[in-house]
């Protein structure tokens, strides 16, 4: 078992571990140039075979660069903080302080979380204590285990402690809850309700990251120019296909505006070579016989309510695509069954978007009709809107919420002489 | 429809665990092929699933390739029909968890008369065909209700070709509560108990209401020629630590029988017409005119023998509905495609559990909307 991964038994496991945290992190200031040295080592392990293949990991990679991190910390916590010194503030000035131990409850569905999470709150600074969801310890221990072997000296594994035990073992949630003086809260309703209602310290920040959905859409022009297709199509089964589809930023629905004289049966052709292509690419591994269940019953379900309904899939639960029209979004289905719906007007669904919807990923050829739709699904509650294929991109910020500045004190010290 | 009909009947007079697969596969799979077309012609919705499925039904070579309907396209306020209302002579519904829609299956004529005697020639095969004085572990009112029949009643009176009388011997507490009506059970003892003789309950109702509070006095009813038939599942016994070895035991101490006259048979309201009994071996088996098959979540595609995946019942017996291919919501184990030691023909397999509830609970997962929430 890896130094960072324990597995708990028992409360005073957790109280020992905060404090041999709290005792590292005041011996030494850690700097945002040593972190990212430490990411940048970290990515490179993580290349390795044992590693490459686990989904998400190559998206870690990408994230853990200096080139990615440090726009991001610039903008969060301004630029002075990349090289460790106080940033002007009018009379005053500024510097960002880590809150002390963040406590980071991931969701069971993203393999890469724990660790995504944790690096989050190591950027303010902070030592991280993190509950690693059931079924993901053995993918989470690969992954530290290559943070380990690139920072041999410690510097950031020493602010890290990830825990393993039983979600429903409520002395051991209160007690990590008790230990930390902010958390990341990631996950469904049920699994967020019920970690905000951990005993936390009334100093303690959460910053909560609830469950949403994620929609597509195509105007005429993007879907129906012959040139461009293949490319959309391929960007669409990307964003389809990682997660297997039970991401927050995973869309469940394409909505493409129809066009006078035009069949939307090429696209469709052409989305499902796609789908074909990303699945011998990236076949699913394991499944929950639920979710095969829950698939078999959606594609049923779709073709028996209307008769005008159309569905292309395979004969395994590998992927769907479902056919037909209308603005509403229909009940997710997730495990790569996407719904595609034509619509008269773009309009339509994206002014009945809610706080639901989280990303909203979009082919555009009509720019100015992208920027008033960006602005109407942005009053609707949508908090992120990207081109299509960049659904998942991780950058703040997330839900509408900063990754690092959320984790960290803002210290202002306006100086004694003037 | 007539034709199907008669192929169906011909089905049903075969020993139902006499035909070797091969010969058994072929005979189903042109019927089913035949049923499939015939419910297409009977809905335009349900033709429009069929024709979308991945093999064209017409050129599939297995019962595999055949297009199933999920068990859960059943569980309506409506049944999904094939006849016109007035040919609906009942309708079956399935036992459901509070707050869950049961599955509802219209039964015309013909439909209820395949599905009496598939119950009829498989429990013989188990039972023997004599008719006996029948001991009902419930209340009359289980198999009443008007026009709808639940599980428990369906199952109650799928087992009447054997009885020469029936006796229930639970009864209403003034509270509603199930009790045991232990001077009937006792008149019944005392004038049926040495003579062959059925009992059928629900495994929980049986246990709960007749074996637990004899057990627990020690009683033995001394009916050593019984044969004791139960179903419904074992989820709630489970909760109470009971496995089946010690529901055995029981039942058998009880009813002063040896354990090998304690029946466990699994069924479905909406697979009508067919159960699924232990054999000596304590494996399930497949008649004539019907088929089960296991899945592989992953694939979908059949498991080897040893291997565990999603159940698919298959029948001919429904013709008022569309209830020939089946993914069930229930795992199963594949024992053997053939050779059980009890001497039946076929698959064999063992019942797991239910596919447990869906772990979609990742951060995509909306289970209400914000308005809803607010």
């Amino acid at each position: 078992m890896s130094e960072i991964i324990r597995v708990i038994g028992s409360t005073e496991e957790i109280s020992a571990l905060a404090t041999e945290l709290r005792e590292t992190a005041s011996e030494t200031e850690i700097t945002t140039s040593a972190i990212l040295d430490g990411f940048e080592a970290w990515a490179a392990a993580l290349g390795e075979r044992e590693t490459a293949d686990i989904p998400g990991v190559q998206f870690l990679r990408m994230w853990l660069r200096r080139g990615t991190l440090e726009p991001i910390i610039a903008r969060e916590l301004g630029l002075n903080e990349l090289c460790g010194g106080w940033m002007a503030d009018g009379h005053a000035r500024l510097k960002a302080y880590p809150l002390g131990i963040v406590g980071h409850w991931p969701a069971g569905n993203i393999e890469i979380q724990p660790a995504l999470s944790m690096t989050c709150a190591l950027l303010g600074g902070n030592a991280s204590l993190v509950r690693v969801p059931s079924g993901l310890d053995e993918l989470t221990r690969l992954i530290m285990e290559k943070l380990e072997q690139s920072d041999r000296a410690g510097v950031l594994t020493g602010r890290i402690r990830m825990l393993v035990f039983d979600h429903t073992r409520k002395d051991l949630q209160e007690a990590m809850a008790r230990s930390v003086d902010g958390a990341m809260i990631w996950g469904g309703e049920e699994a967020v309700l019920s970690v905000r209602g951990l005993p936390f310290p009334h100093w303690a920040r959460l910053a909560i990251f609830g469950p949403r959905i994620s929609v597509t859409a195509m105007d005429a022009d993007s879907w129906s120019n012959s040139e461009g297709q293949e490319s959309w199509c391929r960007r669409i089964a990307r964003d389809v296909w990682q997660f297997d589809q039970q991401a927050c930023s995973s869309p469940q629905v394409l909505f493409l505006e129809k066009k006078p004289g035009h069949s939307s049966q090429e696209f469709v052709q052409a989305l499902k070579k796609a789908f074909e292509s990303e699945n011998q690419l990236h076949p699913r591994q394991t499944i929950h016989a639920a979710l095969t269940t829950v698939i078999c019953q959606a594609r049923a379900s779709w073709l028996l309510d209307n008769g005008a309904n159309r569905a292309i899939f395979t004969q395994g639960p590998d992927w769907t695509i479902l056919l037909g029209s209308g603005s509403e979004i229909p009940k997710p289905t997730q495990g790569k069954t996407l719904s595609v719906l034509e619509v008269d007007d773009l309009l339509d669904p994206i002014g009945k978007l809610d706080g639901n919807v989280q990303t909203l990923g979009l082919a555009m050829a009509d720019t100015s009709r992208e920027t008033k739709l960006a602005s109407l699904a942005a009053r609707r509650g949508v908090d992120r809107i990207v081109k299509l294929g960049r659904m998942h991109v991780f950058a703040p910020p997330w839900d509408g919420v900063d990754l690092i500045r959320p984790m960290v004190r803002m210290v202002r010290h306006v100086p004694s002489i003037d | 429809m007539n034709e199907i009909g008669q192929r169906v009947d011909q089905l049903l007079a075969i020993p139902p665990y006499s035909l070797p697969s091969e010969e058994r596969q072929t005979a189903l799979l042109a019927l089913l092929k035949d049923e499939l077309e015939y419910a297409c012609s009977r809905s335009p919705v349900y033709r429009n699933y069929i024709e979308h499925w991945p093999i064209d039904m017409r050129s599939a070579r297995t019962i595999s390739d055949l297009p199933y309907l999920p068990i859960g396209l059943l569980k309506a306020q409506r049944p999904f029909s094939l006849v016109e209302q007035q040919e609906i002579k009942r309708i079956l519904t399935s036992s459901s968890t509070t707050g869950q829609m049961p599955s509802r299956i219209a039964l015309d004529s013909p439909t209820a008369r395949r599905m009496t005697k598939g119950v009829v020639v498989i429990a013989q095969d188990y039972i023997g065909s004599s008719r006996r004085p029948y001991l009902v572990v419930d209340v009359p009112a289980s198999t009443r209700g008007g026009p709808e029949l639940g599980a428990r009643g369906a199952a109650i009176q799928g087992l009447q070709p054997f009885a020469s009388e029936a006796t229930y011997c639970l009864e209403l507490d003034r509270d509603g509560d199930l009790t045991l009506d232990r001077d009937k059970l006792l008149q019944f003892v005392e004038s049926r108990g040495s003579s062959p003789v059925l009992v059928y309950g629900f495994t929980y109702i049986l246990w709960k209401y007749l074996i637990k509070p004899l057990f627990a006095e020690n009683i033995s009813l001394g009916m050593p020629d019984v044969h004791i038939l139960h179903s419904g599942g074992w989820k709630l016994l489970q909760e109470e630590a009971v496995d089946k070895r010690s529901f055995n035991d029981g039942v058998a101490r009880v009813f002063g029988c040896s354990a090998d006259r304690v029946i466990d048979f699994y069924g479905m309201v909406e697979n009508v017409g067919v159960i699924y009994p232990d054999c000596s071996e304590g494996n399930k088996h497949v008649p004539a005119f019907a088929d089960v098959l296991v899945r592989n979540p992953l694939t979908l595609e059949q498991v080897s023998e040893g291997e565990q995946g999603i159940v698919q019942v298959s029948s001919v017996l429904p013709t008022s509905f569309p209830g020939n291919l089946l993914l069930t919501e229930d795992i199963a184990q594949i024992v053997s495609y053939d050779g059980c030691r009890c001497g039946r023909r076929g698959t064999c397999f063992r019942f797991v559990g239910r596919v447990a509830k869906s772990e979609l609970r990742g951060c995509g997962n909306i289970e209400r909307t914000r308005q809803q929430a607010a």
